[in-house]
């Protein structure tokens, strides 16, 4: 029967047209195929892998961010609690300054009353003195009699007068 | 609308069919002793023949090139149609009976005649020629759409056929051969699409289809012949000692070589089977959608028009299920075929084991 027995020219041509199709499509058509087809596998791949990095970076930008919002904050917390106490620590020493100056110019004050007050008193003492001696020269005049006695009694005078300051 | 169109497409296969019917009777009224001859035409539709049908037309076919080398060393080269009608064209002719029947012949004296060396492109070496440009065409297609697009995915058709070769390259070729698949992939592919292309083309039954080309034996043992060569051509020299020393106890390879014996004579069994189950197959498909429909006529001349409409309608509807079925399998046996080619070609490329490792080392 005709079909199972192989008609050499059947086989004959058969052969040459799988043999062209064979170098036809291994020289141009295979493997430009195969690679494309394996490029873009690979650039799929590494799509991807990227979009998954970029995904976890982000997240982690995220967190990053959320710590150093948090920072922030309890940074500004801290500068508010330190302004405050450095305004109550001014407050203070300026308190304290102003004490310390108060005192300063009331001693002064007192010093120079001090002063005033003694020099006033040896003025008075002075004038005093020379009002004494006046008193006791025209006393004096008047007593020249006795020298003696007149001179002791002015120098009791004198001493009562000192006593008595 | 979808429903409209699918209506009238029905409508007209029925009108067709039963204006073949009309004209089959009629054509046929005339002589009484006509008889359908099953067999012959099945063998006719499933064969070779020097010239191309054309559809509803059983007289004219499309004349194709006739190339023979007589018994006087002479090439002769005509068109089908010079010997068709079964003329004599510079001394050859088709042979009606004898040895020869159906082939051309050369006019010797003797009663059978001189087959010459016949290198003709007959409707199946056509078919072939066909199915390989298609295979060219659709490939270049693919090739094409990366050179244009670049990296973008194909579209549409482009995007099926690279579904393909995706799938019989990177989920057969590449997993079962490993680093080798470069290199042995191109055949492997060539023959996936040439045989997926041809079993297609012959499930197609007008022009350019309708050639039973994997269904011949010729056109699967040159295929299985291809196959064998590289198997063999490429083994390593650990295949060939696992054929003729194989790995099994003494006393089944000495002093009486049984293993050996059988392992070599699995050589060509292999390529043997790849061979016989695509043939069959095809051919088994063709054969059960011809019978299906040739049912019709052969109750029509057994019974009358009557049973024979019935059964139309039956055997159409069978045939259509067959040939959707031969579809699928038109793919599973292309993809059987490249897939053991795959596995004979790695099973011949063993190495051993140790050679290997101090080779890679």
């Amino acid at each position: 029967m005709e079909l199972f027995q192989p008609e050499f020219g059947l086989v004959f041509w058969m052969f040459v047209a799988f043999a062209l199709l064979y170098f036809i499509l291994a020289k141009y058509a295979w493997p430009v195929i195969i690679k494309s087809m394996e490029d873009r596998a690979d650039l799929i791949d590494k799509g991807v892998a990227y979009a998954q990095e970029a995904k976890s970076k982000l997240d982690n930008a995220r967190a990053e961010a959320d710590k150093l919002v948090a920072e922030a904050q309890k940074q500004q917390a801290d500068i508010l609690r330190d302004a405050a106490k450095m305004k109550t620590q001014i407050i203070e020493e300026a308190k304290e300054q102003a004490a310390v100056e108060a005192r300063k110019v009331t001693e002064a004050a007192q010093v120079s009353i001090e002063q005033s007050r003694k020099e006033s008193e040896h003025q008075l003492r002075r004038e005093v003195g020379a009002y004494a001696l006046q008193i006791a020269e025209q006393v004096v005049r008047e007593r020249m009699s006795d020298d003696k006695a007149q001179r002791e009694l002015v120098d009791k005078l004198l001493n009562e007068v000192e006593n008595y300051n | 609308m979808k429903k409209v169109v699918t209506t009238i497409v029905v409508l007209l296969i029925a009108a067709l069919m039963a204006w073949g019917f009309i004209e089959n009777a009629k054509h046929h009224k005339g002589e009484a002793s006509h008889e359908v001859n099953a067999k012959e035409i099945i063998f006719e539709h499933l064969g070779d023949a020097y010239g191309w049908e054309v559809p509803f037309n059983h007289s004219r076919r499309i004349p194709l090139p006739i190339i023979v080398r007589g018994n006087d060393g002479a090439w002769h080269a005509f068109l089908s149609s010079r010997v068709t009608g079964g003329e004599t064209y510079e001394g050859f002719r088709i042979a009606v009976e004898g040895a020869h029947k159906g082939k051309v012949v050369q006019d010797d004296g003797t009663p059978d005649g001189y087959r010459p060396w016949d290198f003709s492109i007959t409707k199946n070496v056509a078919g072939i020629l066909i199915a390989a440009l298609l295979v060219v065409l659709m490939m270049f297609s693919v090739r094409n759409w990366y050179r244009r697009h670049g990296m973008k995915a194909p579209r549409k058709g482009t995007a099926f056929l690279e579904l393909i070769v995706d799938f019989v390259y990177t989920d057969t070729i590449r997993p079962i051969m490993g680093r080798e698949a470069k290199k042995y992939a191109p055949y492997l592919l060539t023959a996936f699409f040439f045989i997926l292309t041809m079993n297609l083309l012959g499930l197609i039954v007008i022009f350019p289809g309708g050639a039973n080309l994997t269904g011949n034996l010729a056109v699967t043992m040159v295929l299985a012949l291809c196959t064998f060569l590289i198997t063999n051509l490429t083994g390593t020299k650990h295949y060939w000692k696992d054929i003729f020393w194989p790995d099994v106890p003494v006393a089944l390879k000495c002093p009486v070589p049984m293993m050996p014996i059988i392992e070599f004579l699995g050589i060509f069994t292999k390529p043997l089977a790849l061979m016989v189950r695509l043939f069959a197959n095809m051919l088994g498909g063709h054969m059960v959608v011809i019978v299906l429909i040739l049912l019709t006529f052969i109750f029509t001349e057994k019974f009358s028009l009557g049973v024979g409409i019935g059964t139309s309608v039956v055997s159409v509807a069978l045939a259509l299920f067959m040939l959707v079925l031969d579809t699928l399998i038109s793919f599973i046996q292309a993809y059987v075929f490249t897939l053991l080619s795959t596995i004979f070609i790695n099973m011949a490329h063993l190495h051993d084991e140790k050679h290997e490792e101090a080779a890679q080392a």
